[in-house]
């Protein structure tokens, strides 16, 4: 290394140092310990007992971890591609040269912002049974339908039912998608107008050209989004931990990875069994991340490279 | 983008953070509290039953010049509690749920006040027994009562008339409580309900515990013992609701129940006519129910009153010291004071409950606006008066039977299904947490001998 | 080729989706406030009515009462918002400068490696941080939520290192020529030409500390020391779904912040998000 060179090393080390710090106290050393404590009986309280793999096998007997297990990937599935297809809908519509786009987009974007313990609490009021809006809104087609079929279909009582619940937290997803509308549009906005034109010309319908030049050139942003939103749904906790007083829901239908590795840390002072839980959780993270990086080597169309 | 909102909205962000600092800085002053030793103290109580205890509070600060308690009203306080003892920061008091006891005790989170309690002279003599149980676990006291309640069977007389049933009669076994179920169900021409006699779900804040009318245990030797024919026979009870009445009406029933606090509580607008309750309904009946509200108040019928009379789940609120707490000897003065006659009186009297100390004053009881006082604090007296299952997993435990009750109510599972579900699961956690205690009970009792005030 | 009348056609059908879609995002919000001015009887009342037959605005007072210490937990969260900001930017920036316009060895490396600390989830590492805090003796204090923010985070680092990267290299080379620090060329040449890209950090920082839940639920120990977003949760649970007149009363002034920070900054905000797209 030459003078320069280390010169550079340290100046550049220096700039990074917060980081550096900050990487080091709330990353690198938690998750370290997290792995060690997932080995050991821990409660804040008294000090940790090496247990070896104990909390592992208890959590693959455990039917409640494999309920928020299941609740969290069932959740990701649906909310994740949902709320990309929503957004990229509206993100194409808005594309449009119409009257009014920057007040839709406006629209759009405005519930992204609604802090989560308001949009739990909105939500909460939204999806009642009885009185809540959306079925209110919900009871007039299923009314007529009832009158014209002799059914007698009902709109269900969102959160007080098990099969539901997860559907309730989901609109809630969908309504705060603003977020990723604006990120669409602005990837649109990148597409050169000249693919769309010649494709135009070949006779290229609205379908086509969604198909075949604005879905590839969005890969990269879509892909992006889905990382995040993977990173994101694996982690929720606020949204359903307020909607249902603290708790977890019918049969625990909203309880998720996080909420069960609060209880077990906070509620039950299993805090080896909640690190133990923690590491499942990054594993699984790592795990779709890696499998999303790879399919996107094959589908992902980066321009220019 | 122009560079002036930018700084602008940082000035200004920065100009009201001070201003709100300093707001928070001059409240924060204290002044009649200067020269004692304040003690801070957490209540999970608000509302009335705050103010009740506030008044006791008060009381005690004017009475001596050494100790200030400083008191608040906390929500959430098992949580919040949890986190302030595990983060070293824990108020010197705190009020908490009898059935706390042992989780926290055995988690190292309180002070023992076996030595401050026998130099006030504070025995067993002084309480009703079972909540004097309620105080104690693993051989230490760590916390005295605020103010106690027993469940009993609450009903509305008004509907028994109309039913054609005898007001003055309740039922006194689970087979007459479903008669009377039967008379007083009510239903639309469509075939839904409008009023029943008794749902274990209305309110169902302890429908972890129906076995207790059977004659069951919740723990029977270290063992989780769901499993047991009294245990099964109590849950497929609960079971014969929704095969009798029909899961989507009875969830089509349940959708129009206001809030218990209000006046939709359906027992306080004629749609259920029993309820399990404790002594506390009396002051949401004066506040929610309509005024020409009659109702009475009975032990809850069990399913084999020969042998089982009188059951009834008696537990009381708590005081204790944290672990770690501050101020513990001037946390006890407290503590000592309200478990005196006089303040204990006020307190309860303030709370509209009854006393947990085994003599009551005749002022107290003839002061005291509660119609039905006497049925609930004779309840507490009973031999077959239960306390909460003594376990430090009984948190879980009792999430676990909820769920299995949920289960059982949707019709996704059979009472014997459900049960398993909970003995399998708990009995888990049961072992674990008895392995925890194994490990660290000789640790922490030397700790409590040597270290206690 | 598409006629006129068809695209017409089109557009028209497309403004119409934009038009219901609209009224959907827009329901809700709209639903709060309109339950947030009614009397306490109309928000139950079948059929749903949108305008209070008379709007009660004692409503908000009402709230702010009964949630205790209103004014006391905004200023708490206007603390924690206002040095989150102040240290998040402070510290992005300078990592974000080592990161893009410095060439050191092993650079590179490094920045996979922050790449790769986003997908470390705050609940993974939420226990031992509790317990680092509890060793700090910082449990029930402001600290835990703000003092983590003068060691930059990884997306911001992201944000603005794009931001840096995009900045030709000749002003830095120009400016070196002329014996400035590298510090120097930092602070007096490239932050300024990056203040639009350094207020999308200080708005996101905003939000984020405004709206975390998770970290003063656990750190937060007194009433008095609570943000709103926890106060208002803990107001949700007291009330137990009594009065929504007045919990959407309270939400709607925890959301009034936000929405005029947004419309205040509406073209940066937007701008932001947008590149934060991940382009690359």
């Amino acid at each position: 290394m030459t003078g320069g060179e280390r010169r550079d090393l340290a100046t550049g080390l220096a700039f990074i140092s917060p980081w550096i710090i900050g990487f080091l106290a709330f990353c690198a050393y938690p998750v370290a310990s997290s792995v060690w404590f997932s080995f050991c009986d821990y409660s804040v309280l008294s000090p940790a007992v090496p247990i070896g793999a104990q909390n592992y096998i208890d959590l693959a007997n455990d039917e409640v971890f494999w309920t928020a297990l299941w609740n969290t990937l069932f959740f990701s599935a649906v909310a994740i591609p949902l709320g990309i297809l929503v957004a990229l809908a509206l993100a194409i519509l808005l594309n449009f040269d119409i009257p009014g786009r920057g007040v839709f987009r406006t629209i759009f974007f405005l519930p992204s912002l609604v802090p989560m313990v308001c949009l739990a609490v909105l939500w909460q009021w939204l999806l009642n049974g009885e009185v809540g809006l959306l079925n209110n809104v919900l009871n007039v087609p299923l009314e007529a339908l009832n009158a014209l079929l002799g059914t007698s279909l009902a709109a269900p009582n969102w959160l007080a039912d098990a099969r539901y619940a997860k559907w309730g937290l989901v609109f809630t997803v969908v309504w705060g998608v603003g977020n990723a509308v604006v990120i669409f549009l602005a990837g649109l906005q990148d597409v050169p107008r000249h693919l769309y034109e010649s494709a135009e010309i070949d006779g290229a319908g609205f379908w086509q050209k969604t198909l075949h030049i604005t879905l590839p050139v969005l890969s990269p942003v879509i892909y992006f989004n889905l990382v995040m939103g993977l990173i994101g749904s694996f982690q929720v906790f606020a949204v359903p931990y307020v909607m249902t007083g603290g708790g977890d829901g019918p049969e625990r239908s909203l309880l998720f990875l996080a909420t069960y590795l609060y209880q077990n840390a906070f509620d039950f002072w299993n805090m080896g069994y909640a690190c133990a839980i923690g590491v499942i959780l990054f594993l699984l993270i790592l795990a779709c991340t890696l499998v999303l990086r790879s399919l996107s080597e094959r589908h992902v169309h980066y321009a220019g490279k | 983008m122009s560079r002036k909102p930018f700084v602008s909205l940082w000035v200004r962000g920065l100009a009201l953070a001070t201003l709100c600092a300093l707001v928070a800085g001059v409240q924060a002053a204290p002044d009649p509290r200067a020269g004692r030793v304040v003690v801070k103290y957490w209540e999970k109580w608000n509302g009335f039953e705050a103010d009740a205890m506030r008044a006791v509070v008060d009381d005690f600060n004017q009475s001596q010049n050494r100790i200030w308690v400083d008191y608040s009203s906390v929500s959430q306080i098992d949580r919040r509690l949890m986190l302030a003892i595990a983060g070293g920061v824990p108020p010197d008091i705190a009020g908490v749920w009898g059935l706390s006891i042992p989780v926290y005790s055995e988690n190292n989170a309180l002070t023992p006040l076996d030595k401050l309690a026998a130099e006030k002279g504070i025995g067993p003599d002084r309480y009703i027994p079972v909540f004097w149980d309620t105080c104690r676990h693993e051989g230490h006291l760590w916390g005295l009562p605020s103010t106690p309640t027993t469940l009993a069977l609450v009903y509305n007389k008004k509907m028994f008339r109309e039913a054609g049933l005898d007001p003055e009669r309740p039922p006194r076994s689970i087979a007459e409580l479903e008669a009377f179920n039967e008379k007083l169900l009510r239903r639309s021409p469509d075939g839904g309900i409008e009023a029943i006699g008794f749902l274990p779900e209305e309110p169902g804040w302890w429908n972890g515990l129906w076995g207790y009318w059977w004659g069951g245990e919740m723990l029977r030797d270290g063992k989780v013992n769901v499993g047991s024919p009294e245990i099964r026979s109590a849950y497929e009870w609960v079971q014969s609701y929704p095969e009798r009445f029909g899961v989507r009406e009875l969830l089509a029933f349940r959708d129009g129940f206001g809030n218990y606090a209000s006046p939709q509580n359906p027992f306080f607008n004629g749609r259920v006519a029993m309820v399990l309750q404790g002594v506390w309904i009396h002051n949401f009946i004066q506040n929610y129910a309509p005024p020409d509200f009659e109702w009475g108040v009975a032990p809850f019928p069990s399913f084999d009153p020969a042998r089982h009379p009188d059951v009834t789940l008696a537990d009381c609120d708590m005081l204790v010291i944290p672990a770690g707490a501050k101020h513990p000897r001037e946390a006890f003065e407290f503590i000592a004071y309200v478990n005196s006659p006089g303040p204990m009186e006020k307190l309860c009297l303030g709370q509209l409950k009854f006393s947990p100390l085994a003599t009551s004053s005749p002022e107290f009881l003839a002061r005291h606006p509660h119609p039905h006082l006497r049925a609930f604090s004779d309840l507490a007296w009973s031999p077959n008066a239960r306390r909460y299952p003594v376990t430090s997993t009984w948190t879980a435990y009792q999430s676990e039977m909820r769920n299995a009750v949920s289960r059982i109510w949707s019709g996704n599972a059979d009472a014997g299904t459900a049960l398993a579900t909970v003995e399998q699961r708990q009995q888990k956690n049961l072992d674990r947490a008895a392995a925890r205690w194994t490990r660290m009970a000789p640790v922490l009792k030397k700790l409590w001998k040597d270290t206690s005030p | 080729m598409t006629s006129p009348t068809k695209q017409n056609a089109g557009r028209l059908l497309v403004f119409a989706i934009l038009i219901v879609a609209g009224v959907a995002f827009v329901a809700p919000l709209a639903w709060m406030v309109s339950t947030s001015l009614k009397p306490l009887n109309e928000t139950m009342s079948l059929p749903p009515r949108w305008i209070p037959s008379e709007i009660q605005w004692r409503n908000y007072p009402d709230a702010i009462r009964e949630m205790g210490n209103f004014w006391l937990y905004a200023g708490n969260t206007l603390l924690v918002c206002v040095l989150s900001v102040t240290g998040t930017v402070a510290s992005s920036a300078l990592a974000a400068y080592g990161f893009a316009r410095i060439e050191w060895k092993g650079r590179e490396k490094v920045f996979w490696i922050l790449l790769a600390t986003m997908m470390v989830p705050f609940p993974v590492v939420m226990v031992p941080i509790y317990g680092l805090f509890k060793d700090l003796g910082w449990i029930g204090s402001f600290k835990p939520l703000w003092v983590p923010a003068f060691f930059a985070s990884a997306f911001n680092i992201f944000l603005l290192r794009q931001f840096f990267l995009a900045l030709p290299k000749d002003i830095s080379e120009a400016a070196r020529i002329d014996g400035c620090s590298e510090f120097g060329i930092f602070f007096r040449i490239i932050l300024p030409l990056c203040k639009p890209a350094l207020l999308v950090v200080a708005l996101f920082q905003f939000l984020a500390s405004w709206n975390d839940f998770l970290g003063p639920l656990i750190f937060l120990t007194e009433q008095k020391d609570f943000t709103l977003a926890l106060a208002l949760q803990s107001f949700q649970s007291q009330q137990g779904g009594t009065s929504w007149h007045h919990l959407m009363a309270a939400s709607t002034l925890v959301l009034i912040p936000v929405l005029a920070l947004f419309f205040l900054t509406q073209k940066s905000f937007i701008e932001g998000i947008a590149t934060s797209g991940g382009k690359n």
